[in-house]
Parts: C-alpha cells; sequence; structure tokens
C-alpha cells in the first residue's frame, strides 16, 4: 500500500513539472553522458541555457505566403549579419567573392590585408552588375562590362567613360555604396542595416566564447555542395534544428545517437545549439542492442577515416570510449595535429549552432560542417542550400585552396558529390525527401500552426521568435 | 616572372613548338606568347601544365594577369572564367569558350601544338 502511495507521488511530482522541464526519462541527460568521458570536456560544452519560451503553435503562412517572403527581405535580410564568404575565398588584396541574399548582390573583395569590403553589386551608371553573380576572381579594378564605367578596389570612381557628357556626376558622390563587414573565425560577415549592432554584440557573449575557443580560422573548405531543395529556407533550416526526426528520419544512424537525450540550449536572440552525442545507443532502441552494435553502426562525416580501424570491443569497453580514442588516432594521423588535449566529445559529438539567420556552424571534429540556406531568388518556396566541410589546415604544409563550389540540380542525390562522404550524403537525402513532403503537406493542411515540443524542438521556436521579431519591424 | 610575356616564335601550323624552358613556368606560375600570331597562355598548376588561348572570349582581354585556381583561370576585366582543361566558359559575362592546345615538355621545354 505504501509503496503505491510513493508511485502516486512520484507521478504527480513529474507531471507537477513546469513547462519544458520534462526531458527524456530514465535515459542519462547528455552532460552526464560527457561527464563519463575519459578526456574532459570544456567549458562551453559542459553547460546548459535552455528556457521555455512558450508553447503556441507556429503560424505556417511564413513558409508559403510571397508577403511574408517580401518582409523577410525588407525587414530581416536587411538588417541582420550574414556569413558571405571565408577569408581564405579572398586572401590577396584584390581578390573578390560575389554572394548573393536574393535579389542583393555584394562584391566582397580584399582592398588591404586587413580591409574587407562589401560593394553592392551594380554600376551606378545603369545598373549592370559589376561581376556575375555566383563569380570569384582576382582584380585590380571594377569595371562595367557594359560602358566601362570603372571603380578602384577601395570603391572610388575612377572613370565615368566620356565623363564630358555627365558634368553632374562627382566623383565624390559615385563611390560604389558598402554593406558594413565584420570577421570571425575565418568568416566574413555583412550587414546593410548601418545601424546594427556590431557582430559581437548581435552574436552575444557566450557564443563569442565558444566561438573563440574553436579556432575555426584555422580550417580550410574541403568540400562544398550546393542544391536546391523545393521548400521554405526556414523549413529547410529547422530539418536540422533537432535529433527528435533521427529515430525516424535515419534509422541507420540511431543505433549510435543519443537522440531523445540530446541537449538544447538558446543564447540570446540569434544563436542556438544542440549537442547531440554519438557513441551511445538511442532511448528509444533500449535493451535492443549491445555496446559492439552501437561500434559496428557508428557513422561519422566522413568514415573513410576509420577504414581498417579495429572494431571489436573487448569486455567491459563501450562504444563510446572506443569511437574516441579511434577517433583521436586516426584524426591525429590525418591533420598531423597533437589532439591529445581536446575532449572526447568535441572529437565525437555533434554540436550544431544556428547563427542567426541562415548559417550553422558544426565545430566539432568528426562532423566539421557549415550550412547555409538562402531563399532561391525567383521563388520563396525554394531554397538554396550549401555544406561546407572545414577541415584542420594542415599543421606543416600549406594553407590549400578552398574547394570549388559543386553545384547539384534539384534531383540529383547528395551522395553524387564529388568530396562528400556518401553516408552523410544518403543523411541529407532522408531530410531532402521530409522535405519535399514537409511543404507541400503545410499548403494543404487544415491546421494552420506548427506544434513543437517545449525541449526538443526549442531550437524551432527560438528561430522562428527572431524572424517574428524582425518580420514585424521590431 | 612567370608571368612575362615572350616574344613571338617561328612554327608550321600544326607542329608542336617550342614555347618556353619548363622552368619558366613552376607550379603556379603562367606565361603568355604569341605562335604564329596566336597567343597562347601556358600555365602549371595542381601538378600539370594546360595551354590555351590567352583572349577572353568575351572582350578579347589577355587573360595572363587572371587569378588561375582550382584548373580555371578568371579574367580580371570583367570576372569570366574558363576551364584550363576544355576551355568551356565557366561563368558570365562569358558564354563562348577559349580555345585549347596540346601541351607536353620536351627536352626541359614546354611544347604547344596550335
Amino acid at each position: 500500500m505504501s509503496e503505491q502511495i510513493l508511485e502516486q507521488e512520484q507521478d504527480q511530482s513529474s507531471q507537477a513539472l513546469d513547462r519544458g522541464e520534462a526531458r527524456c526519462p530514465d535515459e542519462p541527460t547528455t552532460q552526464e553522458i560527457i561527464a563519463r568521458d575519459k578526456v574532459t570536456a570544456p567549458g562551453w560544452v559542459c553547460s546548459e541555457s535552455y528556457q521555455f519560451l512558450g508553447d503556441e503553435d507556429i503560424s505556417t503562412e511564413r513558409y508559403y505566403d510571397p508577403e511574408f517572403a517580401k518582409k523577410e527581405y525588407d525587414n530581416m535580410w536587411s538588417r541582420t549579419w550574414q556569413f558571405a564568404c571565408r577569408e581564405e575565398h579572398i586572401p590577396e588584396p584584390g581578390d573578390y567573392y560575389v554572394y548573393d541574399l536574393g535579389r542583393y548582390s555584394f562584391i566582397i573583395t580584399r582592398v588591404a590585408e586587413n580591409d574587407i569590403r562589401a560593394y553592392y553589386n551594380a554600376c551606378l551608371h545603369r545598373g549592370t552588375k559589376l561581376r556575375a553573380s555566383g563569380t570569384e576572381g582576382c582584380t585590380s579594378e571594377f569595371k562595367c562590362p557594359f560602358h566601362g564605367w570603372t571603380w578602384n578596389l577601395d570603391g572610388s570612381l575612377q572613370q565615368a567613360v566620356c565623363d564630358w557628357d555627365f558634368p553632374h556626376v562627382k566623383a565624390e558622390e559615385f563611390s560604389l555604396p558598402e554593406a558594413r563587414v565584420e570577421t570571425l573565425a575565418g568568416f566574413v560577415f555583412i550587414n546593410m542595416d548601418k545601424d546594427a549592432p556590431t557582430l559581437e554584440d548581435y552574436m552575444g557573449p557566450e557564443f563569442m566564447a565558444h566561438i573563440k575557443a574553436w579556432g575555426l580560422e584555422n580550417r580550410y573548405i574541403n568540400c562544398h555542395v550546393s542544391k536546391k531543395i523545393p521548400a521554405n529556407w526556414k523549413l529547410t533550416m529547422e530539418a536540422f534544428m533537432e535529433a527528435y526526426h533521427v529515430i525516424e528520419t535515419h534509422p541507420q544512424v540511431a543505433v549510435s545517437n543519443g537522440d531523445a537525450n540530446s541537449q538544447y540550449d538558446t543564447y540570446g536572440e540569434h544563436v542556438n545549439r544542440f549537442i547531440s552525442p554519438l557513441g551511445v545507443l538511442s532511448p528509444h532502441l533500449k535493451g535492443q542492442h549491445t555496446e559492439q552494435d552501437i561500434l559496428d553502426q557508428f557513422t561519422v562525416g566522413d568514415s573513410s577515416f576509420l577504414e581498417g580501424a579495429d572494431r571489436k570491443l573487448g569486455e567491459g569497453e563501450t562504444a563510446r570510449q572506443r569511437m574516441a580514442d579511434m577517433m583521436r588516432s586516426m584524426f591525429e594521423q590525418a591533420a598531423n595535429a597533437d589532439l591529445s588535449h581536446v575532449s572526447d566529445s568535441e572529437l565525437l559529438d555533434c554540436f550544431s549552432y544556428t547563427l542567426f539567420p541562415n548559417t550553422f556552424l558544426f565545430p566539432g571534429i568528426s562532423l566539421p560542417m557549415v550550412y547555409r540556406f538562402r531563399p532561391d531568388p525567383k521563388d520563396h518556396r525554394m531554397t538554396i542550400y550549401e555544406v561546407f566541410f572545414l577541415r584542420p589546415v594542415p599543421k606543416d604544409g600549406e594553407r590549400p585552396e578552398p574547394a570549388e563550389m559543386v553545384e547539384l540540380d534539384e534531383f540529383q542525390s547528395f551522395t553524387e558529390a564529388e568530396g562528400m562522404d556518401p553516408g552523410f550524403g544518403a543523411i541529407l537525402d532522408q531530410d531532402t525527401e521530409n522535405l519535399i513532403l514537409q511543404q507541400q503537406g503545410i499548403e494543404a493542411s487544415a491546421k494552420p500552426g506548427l506544434t513543437l515540443g517545449n525541449y526538443q524542438e526549442i531550437r524551432v521556436r527560438h528561430f522562428e521568435m527572431a524572424i517574428d521579431k524582425y518580420v514585424s519591424g521590431q | 616572372m612567370s608571368d612575362v610575356i615572350t616574344s613571338d616564335a617561328k612554327v608550321e601550323a600544326g607542329e608542336f613548338t617550342r614555347f618556353c624552358p619548363v622552368a619558366d613556368v613552376p607550379a603556379g606560375g603562367k606565361k603568355a606568347a604569341k605562335i604564329n600570331g596566336t597567343w597562347v597562355l601556358v600555365c602549371n598548376t595542381k601538378d600539370r601544365l594546360f595551354a590555351v588561348s590567352n583572349i577572353c572570349s568575351h572582350q578579347v582581354k589577355p587573360l595572363l594577369p587572371g587569378r588561375m585556381r582550382n584548373c580555371a583561370i578568371t579574367c580580371p576585366v570583367h570576372g569570366a572564367k574558363f576551364s584550363l582543361e576544355t576551355g568551356e566558359a565557366l561563368n558570365l559575362p562569358a558564354t563562348k569558350p577559349i580555345d585549347t592546345y596540346e601541351v607536353r615538355v620536351v627536352d626541359d621545354w614546354i611544347e604547344v601544338k596550335i
């Protein structure tokens, strides 16, 4: 009798949890998993920053309404910091890289060693783009291909051809207009809003402390793939914001992924993350697999690193620890670097950060990606999705040239992209298949809102709250 | 050094002709010269030599000062990019290819077939 009362009390106490406080029951948390590791994780890994942000539905017209897309261009894209290119794209003065966002286009150019500018990519005479979209190169001036008006690298007007015919053109008023530029960890960010906060204030102190610990400036683009996804850019981003979908969408990964007990955090208005522990069994599959199964089915961003490795576990060994040890040794060899101080968690786990509005950073070692999502300029229900793999610059070698972008068409598989691990490409294909149906389903639905989990889908809510704030003009 | 333009070489059409000593075009280098009235650009990148027309198909500007990266050269004037392997125009404002030529090394000389 007394046991029954105790059970009842426990039930009531779990029901009494405040909204957002529930976690995957009877499973170790991400922090508990990481705390058992042999090589201790740094502070940026061992911290939590979850906050309940409401449980109302997210209205769905944002994913298909052209008026909403227009408001995004007018009020959001024009006021936020965006990753335009990497510094490695423009290493020398005169190097330039064209970054487009919808109808907007910018020439990102290095004017001098520590002077990077972002010019609006349009001739001030009759508007022709000074450089074609999607291009990069090196030049000593920007000459319009139409009538030859020319600007110096520093944006000042060099020549208006037949200037006798343009007495009303004053050189001092005809410098190329600029967006703001800041660099961080090898990334070049731009912002069209002259009154926007600095990049540091925009990202916030927690994230700034995290990114400074990662050394991403010492990585290079080893692989760059682009593909059009037939879904709104926000919907496409949200497909990558939670591990909740892993058990259904990526069953091949679930055996070695702590999906339901992944950790979710938000930082200020513009940054959120998850930590998804790898080398542990999904709580959904509890009791169905051995540690050896977990090790056998472990997949990483580039599985070629593990070819030929000993995958037989000894008595009492855990898959997670063996994976960490294997990865340390493999990546030390591959990168010719000493990784003895790098924690097991950093080697193994999936760290996924969103930088509002459209960039994901994955600072881990095994999954070193950057994602960028942009609306297709001609169709707001279509996304230009890019995946970059950032590998460490070889310790004793020169910095390799950044990989050329491989452009897949809408119907090609990610597994066809040169340089991409086929196992990873298959995961992205599974996400793409969902997105096609999700965009169509949202437009077909009788229900005008998305319903979100309080914890596992907090990044989606956090992201959409920022969208709402900007779109409403706040 | 590798960007220096050399003088005309005389040659019969359809035959390999000496272009310059191989040492004149080190890795990452390029050199332009006129062979029988044709401007040829030789590039050394990705452990290979390539020979293409030195003239941009967009607005007939020399490609020699352009940036070479990932087996392509970009015209510095308006930004047209060409594959060094096939001559294909890879982006606007060019839409037409540039010529490519066979290239070989014989006795430490780069030879090009026009």
